[in-house]
């Protein structure tokens, strides 16, 4: 029998952060607020040119200017690749406006601007592409050998009988979507602090979201041994799925700090943010539906475009293949094809935004679902429910949901927001719209977990999930405090050192809760394991009655004849074989995989209600309310769930209604967070939430994702807005001159 | 160049030899090492430097230090003690407001300047203040939520 | 971003102020709240030798009633003191609403008047850093001969955005320019140049020192709309500052409209339409048709011209109708 919330003491709970303190008194340490002694400030020299030919690097100037301690180019690490596409630094040529060529390390970052001006780079300047059409365009040239036409990447997948279902359908209809360039804007910019001074030990600071990945790929191609590589973690000031992988400039400074036998600091100016971090990039989807008349959705076929800019890093192509499989459906069909490729041009690269771009594909299919309910005279709502997938089914693409709430998540959200009152039934120019998503918790991979416990009977918990703001590391002292019936506050989680960390790939994918969760349980279990031989023996019971809850240990019908939690820890140790109690956890799928992607065994759901109202004058669009019902398993942590859901629903009314990096030749017209318009106080809707819980039977305690999940349900609000103006917008952002074009556009149909 | 200033930095008298061209928030996080005060932006556009100059909250990454000598200055660090937190940091720590937290020191100087002048701000007056801010973690939605309830919790002391 | 290297001058008083920036001539600019002065020099698209902080100008400062009830505010006053201030809010309560608009509560905390009156016009190509602006030709803002907004013009196409020029412009607002030797008062119309280069016809040697607000009187009200695409912190995408004064047949309206071209534009035929027809429906949709090709070779920067003018039409329809209920 599945226990509901109330029977926990600790899970379920609305539990403030656990750093809260530090970070409200601006304690906490991020990357910046460190310096090391002897540290210097490096700065990179960056390519003004889209695609050129170096034809000459002059340091002289700089290496005469007092205070300059070192000076880099390719010359200094040759031949190291940080992806097969990309060197440290350029060599021959630069492929984008603002590609890495040269850096400088100095006593201050006054010196080091001053010298990175005097290092006189000299371009042959080559022709370039700017667009997918441009970089496939007959004669464009090639950017990098070996892609021919620019194809990074070109992968097709079936799944059933694609035509036939087509065939079959009694309504099909194609549209597409495209999405312009965004970026995550973390408040925190890129930073990094590395100590490279003593042979084959190198040190790194940096916010990230995997540590253990900068230690294996810094380690690889720096040729160090990964154990040689040792990664803080400090607070880390927004992730968003943009801080997995190291950047350039972790790997400059590195070897900046070599030759300087100093650590070095690089911190990104306001102006280099834009281009060091490669955010979401320009995306094409064309869908194309097909439906029965009783709106029984029969198959599915996206085609993707992608602009990768100038590189790509290979390792994460499985997002972009697995992309339409990967992601969970969460509708039944009987057919679906995904047809991928992604091109390279001379624009920055381009990486995920905040969604790992999941939500651009969830939007464009939502988009032409709305349309076609509209076409069938249909509620769009009713449409999605009726072809919702629910505990036990399997998908198309042999993806098992051992629990489903994206029904009652449906129903709830449409009863919470007066669907049936509000739609179609508005007044002119306000709209209703909604989404439902489906996102995996965690990929095919592994987590660990210890503890140590004290005399005092508190905890240290060591992880190696970092915590970028989204409440993880409150949410495995919980885990741990409820697994060992002592309070939250006697939990202290150690995190943000890879020497001290076991082995965890890092807080991405939506994997924390689930997987590291899982491994902070067992370890706790094996800890109360040990300690329960004591407490039996003291209490005279077997160990399999003992209850460990409220900080003491008892018999299950004699609450009365309890002993103390802290005692048993102590006697543990006293005890004529004394053992110091610690325990070790570590969680792996135990997936016996079918395919690939199929890479954890829970998923959770989500459908969100937005409601809008558009000003005809101007197209600018108020964001009036959400309501969104995630089903997150088991709640965790309310108060951290809500904020979760914030987030998201922030970053997708940015992507959807307003970030937009505008493009020109290669270069962003407004690379500042001033010009490049996220949404602020005035902006965010009225919020509602509904938590959904479905205990799934592999979550620990039941609990499933909600780290990027709600994100994908945000296309609620450009629906919203079709509703409300009664002409799909296909260019994203809908900014209010596109949003006004539309309305015009409508009118003279 | 350089010349002598004094600084009052939470009620400290400091006295530095600065040059012109270095602003507020450089001199507080190198020189006087109050690192609570990030930077970000240096244009303005997102309030994490916020501290608080004669009862104004000011961006300090627009400030050049020379033109603060002889002002009173505010940081983050001189908000909670041992003793306790002050009442807009365990509002929000209590209400969800604080994610990375990278935000939270310029949100929270931005409100107390706010709450300072008035201890009754409507909720137009906490996202006019906050909109100086960012936070894409809470999505300026608990923040918000966080300033309301210290103002109700301040009003029901009263 | 760092700041580059520069000479600091602090004078105490406005002679003083005068004397230093007629001896350092195109060396030294003048820096008051700093919040886009800074930003611009930290670009790199300023490179004073000198900065000559007149934050603590005393004379700068003050805001007064003069006999006739208009008011005076001093360059340096700052927005958030002024918005707070009695005589600005019980007498131009349009005023108070423009200077309410600039920028976020941070920016007005430190800004002042006159620092937004001369705020630099503003263009993607231009407000940039030095690491950007070395991707592109030099324009005509930089010294080169191009301007990236419109190709094949002969000139700067920057854009002037200030909220409170229009405002006050509507107003009748008059600016005083002072040099050591000298002193002008001239309207605050005349004092805008359309050039996104020397957006103003301050001399060498010369300042904005303060601005007198005529009172309104009997029937005279106005008004002020900006529409932006964020509220709380954003350029506008445009924004009207508009007034009426008098009564009857001498009533006079001003339409002044900014942050559209490099110069606040003032809506003439616009306003005529009004003057002549009245405040019925008709006219106001009349006129804010009429306003559309008022705003002759409108750039696409920022947004597209045509917007631009759907903007300019919302914004004069907006205003007229608000003064029509006042």
């Amino acid at each position: 029998m599945p226990r509901s919330s109330n029977d926990y003491s600790v899970i379920g709970k609305r539990q403030p952060k656990l750093d809260g303190p530090l970070k409200t008194t601006g304690r906490s340490q991020f990357t910046d607020d460190i310096d090391l002694p002897g540290m210097l400030h490096g700065k990179i020299v960056r390519s003004p040119v889209a695609r050129g030919k170096i034809i000459s690097i002059d340091t002289t100037k700089a290496e005469g200017l007092t205070g300059v301690k070192a000076i880099v180019t390719h010359e200094d690490c040759p031949g190291l690749m940080v992806s097969p596409d990309r060197k440290i630094l350029c060599s021959d040529r630069v492929n984008f406006i603002g590609d890495e060529v040269a850096a400088v390390a100095a006593v201050d970052e006054d010196t080091a601007a001053e010298a990175a001006e005097l290092i006189r780079v000299e371009y042959e300047p080559l022709e370039a592409v700017f667009s997918i059409e441009e970089t496939s365009a007959k004669g464009a040239p090639v950017i990098h050998e070996g892609y021919e036409k620019n194809i990074m990447d070109d992968y097709n997948i079936d799944f059933g009988n694609v035509e036939k279902a087509f065939a079959e359908a009694d309504h099909v209809r194609v549209g597409e979507c495209t999405f312009n360039p965004n970026h995550n804007c973390f408040a925190e910019h890129h930073v990094v602090i590395a100590d490279y001074s003593l042979p084959g030990k190198l040190s790194i600071w940096t916010p990230n979201q995997s540590p253990l990945y900068i230690q294996k790929s810094m380690g690889s191609i720096l040729g160090i041994s990964e154990s040689n590589v040792r990664v803080f973690n400090l607070n880390t000031g927004g992730a968003f799925s943009g801080r997995i992988g190291p950047r350039q400039h972790n790997f400059i400074a590195a070897i900046l700090s070599k030759k300087a036998s100093r650590p070095v600091k690089i911190r990104c100016a306001a102006d280099e943010e834009f281009v060091v971090y490669p955010g979401g990039g320009y995306f094409k989807y064309i869908i194309k539906t097909g439906v029965m008349n009783d709106g029984t959705l029969k198959a599915m076929e996206a085609t993707y475009l992608f602009d990768c800019g100038a590189y790509w890093n290979s390792s994460f192509n499985v997002l972009l293949r697995y992309k339409y499989h990967l992601i969970p459906q969460n509708y039944h069909m009987e057919a679906m094809r995904w047809k991928e490729k992604t091109v390279y041009t001379n624009n920055p690269p381009n990486m995920y935004p905040h969604g790992a771009a999941f939500l651009q594909l969830k939007l464009a299919q939502e988009t032409e679902l709305d349309i076609i309910a509209e076409e069938i005279g249909m509620d769009p709502l009713e449409l999605k429910f009726k072809n919702a997938v629910a505990k036990g089914d399997t998908t198309l693409t042999n993806v098992h949901y051992t629990s489903c709430g994206l029904k009652e998540s449906i129903k709830k959200v449409a009863k919470k927001s007066s669907w049936k009152k509000k739609f179609k039934k508005l007044p002119p120019f306000r709209g209703i719209g909604i989404g439902c998503g489906a996102m995996n918790s965690g990929g095919p991979d592994k987590s660990g977990a210890l503890i140590k416990i004290g005399e005092d009977g508190k905890i240290s918990l060591f992880i190696g999930l970092p915590d970028m703001g989204q409440g993880s590391h409150t949410a495995m002292a919980m885990i741990a405090a409820e697994t060992l019936g002592i309070a939250v506050e006697d939990v202290e989680v150690v995190a943000g050192d890879t020497n001290a960390a076991p082995f965890d790939i890092g807080a991405f994918g939506q994997r924390g809760t689930f997987f590291t969760g899982n491994a902070v349980k067992l370890a706790c279990l094996d800890a109360r394991k040990q300690l329960a031989e004591t407490a039996a023996k003291k209490l005279g019971v077997k160990t399999s009655l003992l209850v460990f809850r409220d900080g003491k240990v008892f018999y299950g019908e004699e609450p009365e004849k309890a002993v103390l939690f802290k005692d048993v820890v102590s006697q543990t140790l006293h005890s004529e074989d004394g053992k110091h109690i610690m325990g070790k956890g570590f969680y792996h799928t135990p997936t016996t995989s079918r395919e690939p992607w199929v890479s954890t065994l829970a998923y959770s759901f989500g459908a969100q209600v937005a409601e809008v109202e558009v000003d005809p004058d101007t197209g600018i669009v108020t964001l009036l309310k959400v309501t969104h019902a995630h089903d997150v398993g088991r709640a965790i942590n309310p108060l951290a769930i809500e904020g979760q859901i914030d987030g998201q629903v922030f970053s997708g009314m940015g992507q959807i209604l307003s970030e937009e990096c505008v493009m020109e030749k290669g270069k962003i017209l407004n690379p500042t967070m001033l010009n490049y318009r996220h949404a602020r106080s005035f902006e965010v809707p009225e919020m509602e939430y509904i938590i959904v819980e479905t205990n799934d039977p592999y979550g620990p305690y039941g609990a499933k994702e909600v780290g990027e999940g709600p994100i994908v349900c945000t296309m609620a609000i450009s629906n919203a807005v079709n509703n409300a103006i009664g002409n799909p917008v296909r260019e994203f952002p809908i900014t209010p001159e596109r949003i006004l074009q539309a309305i015009k556009a409508k009118g003279k149909k | 160049m350089k010349s002598i200033i004094t600084l009052n930095v939470n009620g400290e008298v400091h006295e530095i030899a600065v040059n012109p061209w270095r602003t507020l928030v450089d001199v507080l996080r190198e020189d006087l090492k109050l690192t609570g005060t990030k930077r970000a932006c240096e244009q303005g556009a997102c309030g994490v430097c916020t501290v608080i100059m004669d009862g104004k909250a000011i961006l300090s990454c627009l400030a050049l230090a020379v033109d603060c000598a002889g002002h009173s200055i505010t940081t983050i660090e001189s908000l909670g003690s041992s003793d306790g937190l002050h009442p807009l940091q365990q509002s929000f720590i209590d209400n969800g407001a604080v994610q990375c937290g990278f935000c939270t020191p310029g949100v929270i100087m931005t409100a107390k300047a706010l709450l300072d002048e008035n201890p009754n701000p409507d909720d137009t007056a906490i996202k006019e203040a906050l909109a100086g801010t960012y936070c894409r973690c809470t999505g300026h939605i608990k923040t918000v939520e966080a300033v309301k309830k210290a103002v109700q919790a301040g009003r029901e002391v009263k | 971003m760092r700041l580059p290297r520069f000479e600091y001058l602090r004078p105490s008083s406005l002679y003083e102020c005068l004397e230093l920036l007629e001896g350092s001539g195109h060396e030294s600019r003048i820096m008051a709240g700093g919040t886009d002065f800074l930003v611009s020099l930290k670009q790199g698209v300023i490179s004073p030798q000198k900065v000559i902080s007149i934050r603590s100008v005393p004379e700068l400062g003050s805001v007064s009633e003069d006999a006739e009830g208009n008011l005076q505010i001093g360059a340096c006053a700052n927005l958030s003191d002024l918005v707070k201030h009695s005589l600005v809010l019980k007498k131009l309560p349009a005023l108070h609403d423009a200077i309410s608009s600039v920028g976020s509560m941070h920016i007005r905390n430190m800004a002042t008047i006159g620092g937004n009156l001369c705020l630099a016009p503003r263009c993607w190509y231009y407000n940039q850093s030095k690491q950007w602006r070395h991707a592109v030709e030099g324009c005509y803002r930089t010294g080169g001969k191009v301007c990236h907004a419109i190709s094949g013009s002969k000139r700067c196409h920057a854009i002037n955005s200030s909220d409170t020029a229009p405002m006050l412009i509507a107003l009748g607002a008059r600016v005083c320019l002072q040099k050591k030797d000298n002193k002008r008062w001239i309207s605050l119309r005349e004092f805008f140049r359309d050039d996104g280069r020397h957006h103003t016809v301050l001399e060498k040697g010369e300042m904005l020192t303060s601005v007198i607000i005529p009172c309104e009187t009997g029937k005279d009200r106005s008004t002020f709309i900006k529409i932006q695409h964020r509220k709380g912190l954003d350029f506008a995408i445009g924004s009207i500052g508009a007034s009426v004064k008098g009564n009857g047949r001498k009533k006079e309206i001003s339409l002044i409209i900014n942050s559209i071209s490099s110069v606040p534009l003032f809506l003439a035929k616009a306003a005529e339409t009004v003057m002549e027809s009245g405040f019925n429906e008709s006219a106001i949709g009349k006129a804010a048709e009429i306003a559309r090709g008022e705003t002759g070779a409108v750039t696409n920067l920022f947004t597209s011209a045509g917007y631009k003018r759907q903007i300019v039409e919302v914004l004069v329809k907006r205003a007229l109708s608000s003064l029509k209920r006042k």
